[in-house]
């Protein structure tokens, strides 16, 4: 079947899974690309302590973020990142201009000014963690892209990850989770939507030195991404 | 000594600079807004001082922090330690009340039944000094209430001295912002 699907780091997908599509309809031709395989180029090499989990966490979130925001896959949407930084900054600027005015004016008088001021500032901080905390959650990354075939492909992804602490019998691990959702006009008609949920522990990736090992990782990344974008025939 | 840290800085983008920024900069504007409620709720400009001289000892020492509120409908008695401020002169000082006179003002023809607190005259004095505080008047007899930042609820000694030290050395206030500065850019929660 004239998929050309290429095996990650050149294994080949199972028979069996090419077996289903022989008695099902045609399939809508696309010309999505699966997950391409990794391509060594000269990359900086990172190395992080290996004893801290937030540096663990971190690096591993940058190589997906690098990873999945190449020219060929997905381009990644700032929304979270922007709204933080809008109500911030706005919280920021509000809380230096009040600053400004009571320095100016006589006391009695910048008093309902401070007021409005850190009334203003308490409820922008109020909402920038909320939102953080309610809305961001564990995304670290949320990539769109738009293909064309006979009609305009819309394809997007977000991905969460989370560490997972350690136990007795286990290292620390990372978690990723992703949901894909596959559409076209203009996102009214679903295509595909699929979900996947992985960990592994830090251990697998990084070696004693703290060393990242690239190819590893984006092996794993990219086979749980290229799973999750296969469309499911009905 | 940075590059390592200036190349992944510039690797990561412009928008992680700004979110680096916005924590170190939302430590400080979170630290002034704090400040300025303590002082929107205990009704006073600078509700926490260091105090400078030795004119309060035994009680108060040069570096010891402390904690004012105003009340602004209570009368103020012999023997509170206030905190005022005479305009035309920038630097506050902390001395006890030694008399306290209250002013029974004449509104619109009529006498008031009682005297208002915000009317009353106060005299000062520091423990430490020999004589009253009407030479540091500037000319006036008595303190009058709109003087007075607040009276004194609490201290903390000896923390007072990094204040004293910033203001006197202001390249270490420089130094101690730059470094916080640096780290703030260069960490990551």
């Amino acid at each position: 079947m004239a998929r050309g699907r290429k095996g990650v780091n050149g294994t080949s997908p199972a028979p069996a899974a090419d077996s289903p599509s022989d008695s099902t309809p045609t399939p809508p031709p696309r010309s999505i690309l699966p997950i391409p395989p990794t391509t060594p180029k000269s990359r900086d090499v990172v190395k992080v302590n290996n004893a801290n989990l937030i540096e663990l966490k971190n690096a591993l979130d940058d190589a997906i973020k690098r990873y999945l925001s190449r020219p060929d896959l997905f381009k990644q949407i700032h929304l979270h990142t922007d709204v933080r930084l809008a109500l911030g900054w706005t919280g920021v600027l509000i809380a230096g201009v009040t600053a400004l005015y009571s320095y100016r004016l006589e006391y009695e008088k910048s008093k309902p000014v401070i007021w409005i001021g850190l009334i203003v500032y308490i409820v922008l901080s109020l909402s920038q963690a909320l939102y953080a905390y309610f809305i961001e959650g564990d995304t670290i990354f949320v990539g769109k892209r738009k293909t064309f075939d006979k009609r305009i492909l819309t394809e997007r992804i977000t991905l969460n990850t989370r560490t997972k602490p350690s136990t007795p019998e286990n290292p620390p691990a990372y978690s990723l989770s992703l949901m894909y959702r596959r559409s076209t006009n203009g996102g009214k008609s679903l295509l595909n939507r699929g979900a996947a949920s992985e960990s592994r522990p830090y251990t697998a990736f990084f070696d004693e030195q703290g060393v990242l090992d690239h190819d590893r990782f984006e092996t794993w990344v990219g086979e749980i991404v290229g799973r999750v974008m296969e469309p499911e025939w009905e | 000594m940075f590059s390592e840290e200036l190349k992944t800085l510039r690797k990561l983008g412009f928008r992680h600079l700004l979110l680096q920024t916005l924590n170190f900069a939302s430590v400080l504007a979170s630290g002034l807004m704090i400040y300025k409620g303590l002082g929107l709720i205990t009704n006073t400009e600078s509700p926490i001082v260091v105090v400078l001289s030795g004119s309060m000892e035994p009680a108060f020492h040069r570096g010891d922090i402390l904690f004012l509120v105003n009340p602004p409908n209570a009368r103020y008695e012999i023997g509170d330690i206030t905190v005022y401020k005479i305009p035309g002169q920038d630097i506050p000082i902390v001395h006890r009340i030694l008399e306290t006179h209250d002013v029974v003002k004449v509104v619109n023809g009529v006498r008031e039944a009682k005297p208002r607190p915000e009317n009353q005259l106060i005299l000062t004095k520091g423990d430490n000094n020999y004589l009253d505080d009407v030479e540091l008047y500037q000319g006036l007899d008595w303190l009058e209430r709109k003087h007075i930042v607040g009276k004194v609820r609490g201290f903390l000694p000896y923390v007072g001295y990094v204040t004293i030290a910033m203001n006197d050395f202001p390249q270490l206030k420089c130094a101690l912002l730059g470094g916080l500065g640096l780290l703030a850019l260069v960490q990551r929660e």
